[in-house]
Formats: C-alpha cells, structure tokens, sequence
C-alpha cells in the first residue's frame, strides 16, 4: 500500500516511516511541510496520506488544510488525520465532502499499532475513522428533534462503533451480537436517517456525517 | 396650501358662519354617533383626542383666504371627513397643521408690512394697516408654532422624537446659571429682536438682508440656549443687550427726530421723546448687560475650572481602575503559572518518571523473563498516553490549540460543537481579535456555556459574537430556569477579572423563570480577517 507522510518533527516523521515499513507499507513521500504535502498527494496519489494537522510554514491547521485542498483536486482521496488534539469542527471539516477515506485521530493512537494500521486500511478502503474522543462527545450530545433522536440506544451504539471506523465483525464482537444483528441495526441506522439505497460505505459514511451534524 | 392673498373681508362672516356650522352642529355629532352615541362623550374625546382640533385648524386656514377659494373651502369638510373617518390620520395631521399656519402668519405678517395688503384674517387676528392688532399676528404664529411642536410629541408624528430629545436636553443642560431664570431673558431679547425689528433698528420694512442677520443671529442665539447651557444663553443675552442699549444711546444723541421711527417702545419722533426715551431704555438695556456680563465671565472661568477638576477627576479614577486590573492580572498570571507548574509537576512529569522506571525495569527483566518485560513496556505505553492526555488537558487550559489555528469565531464554533446541549451559533467577525482579547473572550463563553449546560436546565443555548462600534460582544443566551446567580462561584468572578483587564465586562441577567443571559462586552480593534493559507 503506497503512503504519504507529512510530519513536521524529524523524530516524528522518522518513527512513522518506521513503523509503517515494518508493517509492510511502501512510503513513496515524506515530507515535513504543507506546500509539499499537496504536491506530494497531487503528484503520487498515493493510496492513503497521513498527515499532521499542525505544519509549517503557519504552524496551525496548514495540514488540515492542504489535506482537504487535496481532496478537491482528487475527490476522495483517502487521508488519514493525526494531532495532537481532536475537534469535532475539523471532523466535520473532513468529512463534508462526503467522499468518505477520512481519517481523523489522535497522535498516540500511534502506540498502538495493530488499531493504527487498520485504521490505515479502513480509510484507504474509503471508509471513515474518527478518534474515539470525538465519537464521546457526540455520545453526550443532547439530540432533541434531530434525526438521530429516533435511533435506539442500540443502534446509537452501533453508530458510534461505526463512526469509530469498526467492521460489522468487530462491532459484533464489542457489543457481544451476532455479525446479523449488527446488519439489522446498520439497516436500521440507514432507514431512520433516511439515507437512500446506496453501496453500503457510502451510506456509512452519511450516517457518521448525520451523526457529526447533531 | 393655502391662497396666501387677503384682501378684505366681506362676505367672510356668512362663509365662516357657515363653516362653523358644519364643524360643530354637524362633523362631532356625526363622529360621536360613530364611536356609538349615546356612549359617555368623555370617552369619545379620548379616544379621539388630538384629532377633534383637525375641523377648527382647518377653518382656521380658510379664514385667511379671500376670497374664499374653492381648494380652501373644501379644507373644511375634508378636516371633517378626516376626523370622523379616519381619527388616526386626523391625529398625526393636526401638529403639521398648526405648524404650516404658524408659517403662514410669519408670511402674511411679512407681506403685509410690503404692502401687498392692507387688511388680513389671521387665526382669531383682524388684522389692518390702522390698528395695533396687527402687532399680534406674530405671537399668535408664535403660538401656534409651540401648540404644533406640542401636539406634534403628544401624538408621536414623525420627527417628534427630536424635539423631545432636543426640549429634554435644554431640560438637564446644567451650565451654571447667573440668574434663575437667565434663559427667559435670553427669549426676552430674541422675542424683541424679532418681533420688533422695526422698532429697534428704526424703520419700517427691514431689507431682506437685514432680516436674514436679525434672524440668524436669533438662530444662533437658540441653538445655544437649547444646545449649550444656560451659561450660554446668559453670555447671548449679555451679548444682545449689551449691543441694543449702546446702539439706542447713540441713535439718540447722534440720529434724534425721525419721525415714524422707533426705538423699543419709544416713538423717535421728536428730539425730546428721542433723547430722553433713547438715553433711559438704552440705559437700562446697557445697564442690564454690563451688569450681567462679569458674572457671565466669571461663571466660565468657573466652569472651566470646575471642568479641568472633573477631568482631573476622571482621570485619577482611570489610574485607580488601571492599577487595579494591571495588580488582578499580575496575580492571575502567576497564580495560572503555579498551576501549570503544579499540574506538569504532579502529571505529566511524574508520568514521565514512571515510565523511564518501567523501561528500565523491563530493560534489566528483558534477558530473564521477556513476558514480564513485555508487560512492563505495555505498561509504559499506557503510561506515555495518560501523561499525554493530562498535556493535553493543560494545553487547552492554557491557550487553545483551535484558538490558535483558526481564530476567536471557529474556536467559539468548536466550543458550542462541544457542549452537549443543543447550541445556535451566531456569529459575525468582520476581522481577527487580538490574542489575549480573543483569549480572554473564549474563556468567558466557555465558562457561560458550561455553566449553562451544568445548572440551567436549558434546551437550547444561544451564541452570539459580533463586532460593533469598537467593541467585541458576546453573548450567551439558555433556555433554562434561570435564578443564576452570578455572585456565586469563582468562575465568573475569574472570568470579569481577566475582561476587565482590557476594559471588557461581565453582565449576567437571570430572573427566576429564564432566560439566562450572559454578557460579555470588551473594546478592541479588529485586525484584517485572516488570510487562509496552505
């Protein structure tokens, strides 16, 4: 799987690379500033780029931004968001597109790999991965005469899971249901947020999108 | 409007007689029968009020007219019409009226002393070349004017806000005053100068010019008495009198004998009543002024100092306020510092040292027993994500970190997405706030928020931000049960004290029942909206 990394900090950058070479990703880029990084995403596509919200030369959101600016030049181009800080605004941000390949989580995610890579895999397969933070706060979220008021406790759960990038199997496996159920509840989800017949990422998608918007 | 020519009377009795008639035997019977006769007539004024004047106003301008043109003929039962039918209409046209025949007068007056006419009908005023009356034209436009201004703030019509602003302003000038009434003598002299310009310049029929001066000069002279202080008023009068006593004096040494000329209520007709009348009013006059003029003098200086005191006085208030917030923010920053120092000290640090210890003792267990060391490095791992979740806390405490990225209107916007409550967002930044301003204003809608969402009960939480008049404002409205009270807590207390080191406020309102409303208003500058750049 082909990777861009855009990391300011050397030690950072060069722990990435590392750790993604050990799981078998081929890094075709690696750059530490936010100009580089859209050429790098521009010129390699790669198949997911990861990249650090916080870059030179402004040193506040210039990843955010090039990331998104990259994904109008390719939509849907999968990019997976690390910071040292999660907002729900830059969620949104990301995910308005609707294109789906988002990624967006917290730097020490990192420690633990095997959740990292597959986190990678998810958003290169166009799905959508938000930090568990995020996902807690819209859990707390007050819903009154939203859309997702409507959905059971269960299915919030499901959606939450869901939002969190996890497979049918894994949601499954967390909430001790059958693989089935997990459909049922998806099926649920999709129906009383009114999201069209679609292919299934894509309506997973939209619903993490409605459930951002609450 | 009105046919401006008069030229005798006759026949004017029988037309008026008969316009009276319409107005008082047929008109109010036809609009007390509407407002449902035999109902108390009491109440049929009240509820008329204002209106009722419109007929008589109206046969009031017909009375000028001879002969009686058709167009103002007709004014009569149209004010009827008006006032039966349409009393909200017949309210608001009343004090316009009344001002347009206060016009009218000043014009008839005018013509009049050019000749155009020899005998005229104004108001209740027969007015011809032979008689005194025609002296009352004048006033009575006079009064028509304050009856017009005065109705015209009873009835609310357009523009009568300015002239309670202005009345209400002349109301609580305080400039001092020589005399209680100085004011008064100020009108004195305005009204004289008016009204009998003839006599104390000593001619008949003023050249337009002359009446252009006359009358800017009384124009000056109002606008200092309604605009200034009554200290101004007294200076304009001092002034007036000052200029009319030594002009009669010299008019009746220098100019005696002119006949058919006067000066003030004295004929100039023949030398003696000129020499004694000139000297004794010119005198008084003169007297008057020079009298008033030192005390006049003297109250500015007064003024003046009373002035640089009060100024004085501002200013040491300002220095008090200054060192005060300057001593408040002094110990908010450090007592800030001891707690970043203490919690680095206490979390993360100690987190740290935990951490290389349990390296450590995996690196020596890493020969021996590697599943031991192995659960040791877990262990760290976990240990390196808790301290950099406590950084993280802190971090935000301190400045942040979408404050920093994207400005005060994003960070408010990431601060209600953050609120478990659901939140409407307002906001309109034309620009970007300083750093601590903006710092400052984050903090004060985040504590409002939270407190909102922990105590209020509240639905919905309103946020407003908007830049207006040099002044940041935000606002932070819940839906809640209010009875917040904001003396309680240290958060809003911590929260006014660090606005208040840019002049900025803290203003909670919250009845019992709701809404609570948070205030939070700082004087800044905006800079230039940031430019987005990649």
């Amino acid at each position: 799987m082909r990777v861009v990394i855009a990391e300011d900090l050397f030690l950072l950058r060069e722990g990435l690379v590392r750790l993604l070479e050990a799981h078998g990703f081929e890094i075709v880029a690696a750059v530490g500033t936010a100009p580089e990084l859209l050429t790098a995403l521009i010129q390699h596509r790669p198949d997911v780029g990861i990249v650090d919200v916080r870059l030179p030369p402004t040193h506040t959101d210039d990843g955010l931004r090039a990331a998104i600016e990259a994904r109008g030049e390719v939509p849907g181009l999968p990019v997976l968001v690390l910071s040292q800080y999660v907002e729900q605004l830059y969620a949104r941000e990301l995910l308005a597109d609707q294109a789906g390949g988002v990624g967006y989580l917290l730097k020490d995610r990192v420690f633990n790999d095997e959740a990292f890579t597959g986190a990678i895999r998810t958003v290169a397969a166009g799905g959508t991965v938000l930090d568990p933070e995020v996902v807690q706060k819209l859990l707390s979220k007050h819903t009154d005469g939203k859309p997702i008021a409507r959905l059971t406790p269960r299915e919030r759960e499901v959606l939450a899971l869901m939002a969190e990038g996890r497979s049918n199997a894994a949601i499954a496996q967390r909430l001790h249901i059958t693989e089935k159920a997990v459909s049922k509840h998806a099926a649920g989800i999709f129906a009383k947020l009114d999201l069209a017949q679609s292919d299934d990422d894509n309506r997973r998608v939209l619903a993490v999108l409605a459930y951002l918007e609450t | 409007m009105v046919g401006l020519c008069a030229v005798g009377h006759d026949g004017r009795v029988g037309f008026n007689a008969v316009l009276l008639i319409i107005i008082v035997l047929v008109s109010y019977p036809v609009a007390w029968w509407r407002d449902g006769c035999p109902g108390a007539i009491r109440g049929h004024i009240r509820a008329r009020s204002w209106g009722l004047l419109l007929p008589p106003v109206a046969l009031m301008y017909a009375g000028v007219s001879t002969p009686h043109h058709w167009l103002v003929i007709a004014e009569v039962p149209a004010g009827c019409l008006i006032m039966i039918f349409a009393p909200r209409a017949a309210r608001k046209i009343v004090p316009f009226a009344l001002l347009g025949l206060a016009l009218v007068g000043v014009v008839l007056a005018r013509r009049f002393q050019e000749g155009f006419f020899e005998q005229y009908q104004y108001g209740l005023v027969l007015a011809d070349a032979g008689s005194s009356r025609k002296f009352l034209v004048l006033p009575e436009s006079g009064l028509f004017l304050i009856a017009g201004l005065w109705v015209s703030t009873r009835v609310r019509a357009p523009g009568s806000k300015w002239i309670t602003a202005i009345v209400r302003r002349w109301w609580r000038s305080r400039g001092g005053g020589v005399l209680p009434g100085q004011e008064l003598l100020l009108l004195l002299v305005m009204v004289l100068t008016i009204l009998l310009t003839h006599n104390w310049l000593g001619n008949y029929g003023l050249t337009p010019e002359e009446s252009v001066v006359l009358n800017v000069a009384a124009g000056v002279g109002a606008m200092m008495l309604v605009f200034r202080s009554r200290l101004w008023a007294a200076t304009a009068a001092a002034a007036g009198l000052v200029v009319l006593g030594t002009y009669g004096i010299l008019v009746a040494i220098y100019w005696p004998g002119m006949p058919g000329r006067w000066y003030g209520v004295v004929a100039l007709d023949t030398e003696g009543h000129a020499f004694f009348g000139g000297i004794i009013e010119g005198t008084v006059l003169l007297t008057l002024g020079v009298w008033l003029a030192p005390r006049v003098m003297g109250q500015h200086l007064g003024l003046r100092e009373a002035e640089l005191a009060a100024r004085a006085e501002r200013l040491t208030e300002r220095v008090q306020t200054l060192t005060q917030t300057r001593s408040d923010a002094v110990d908010t920053a450090a007592a800030e510092l001891r707690r970043i120092e203490r919690d680095l000290h206490d979390g993360a640090q100690a987190r740290l040292v935990a951490l290389g210890m349990s390296l450590q003792a995996a690196e020596r267990l890493f020969k021996s027993s590697p599943e031991a060391a192995l659960a040791l490095v877990s262990e760290a791992k976990e240990a390196s994500s808790r301290a950099l979740t406590e950084l993280r806390g802190l971090v935000r405490g301190i400045y942040p970190p979408v404050l920093a990225d994207r400005g005060l209107a994003d960070a408010v916007k990431a601060l209600a997405l953050d609120t478990p409550l659901h939140t409407v967002v307002d906001i309109d930044l034309p620009g970007e706030v300083e750093m601590p301003v903006g710092s400052a204003v984050y903090f004060a809608v985040a504590e409002a928020l939270t407190n909102a969402a922990k105590h209020s009960g509240a639905r919905t939480i309103r946020i407003q931000l908007h830049y207006e008049h040099e002044t940041l404002r935000a606002e932070v409205i819940d839906d809640g049960a209010g009875g917040a009270d904001p003396e309680q807590g240290t958060g809003l207390k911590g929260v006014e004290r660090r606005l208040a080191t840019f002049d900025g406020i803290l203003a909670v309102s919250s009845p019992p029942g709701g809404p609570t409303i948070v205030v939070i208003e700082v004087p800044c500058a905006l800079s230039s909206p940031k430019i987005s750049s990649c």
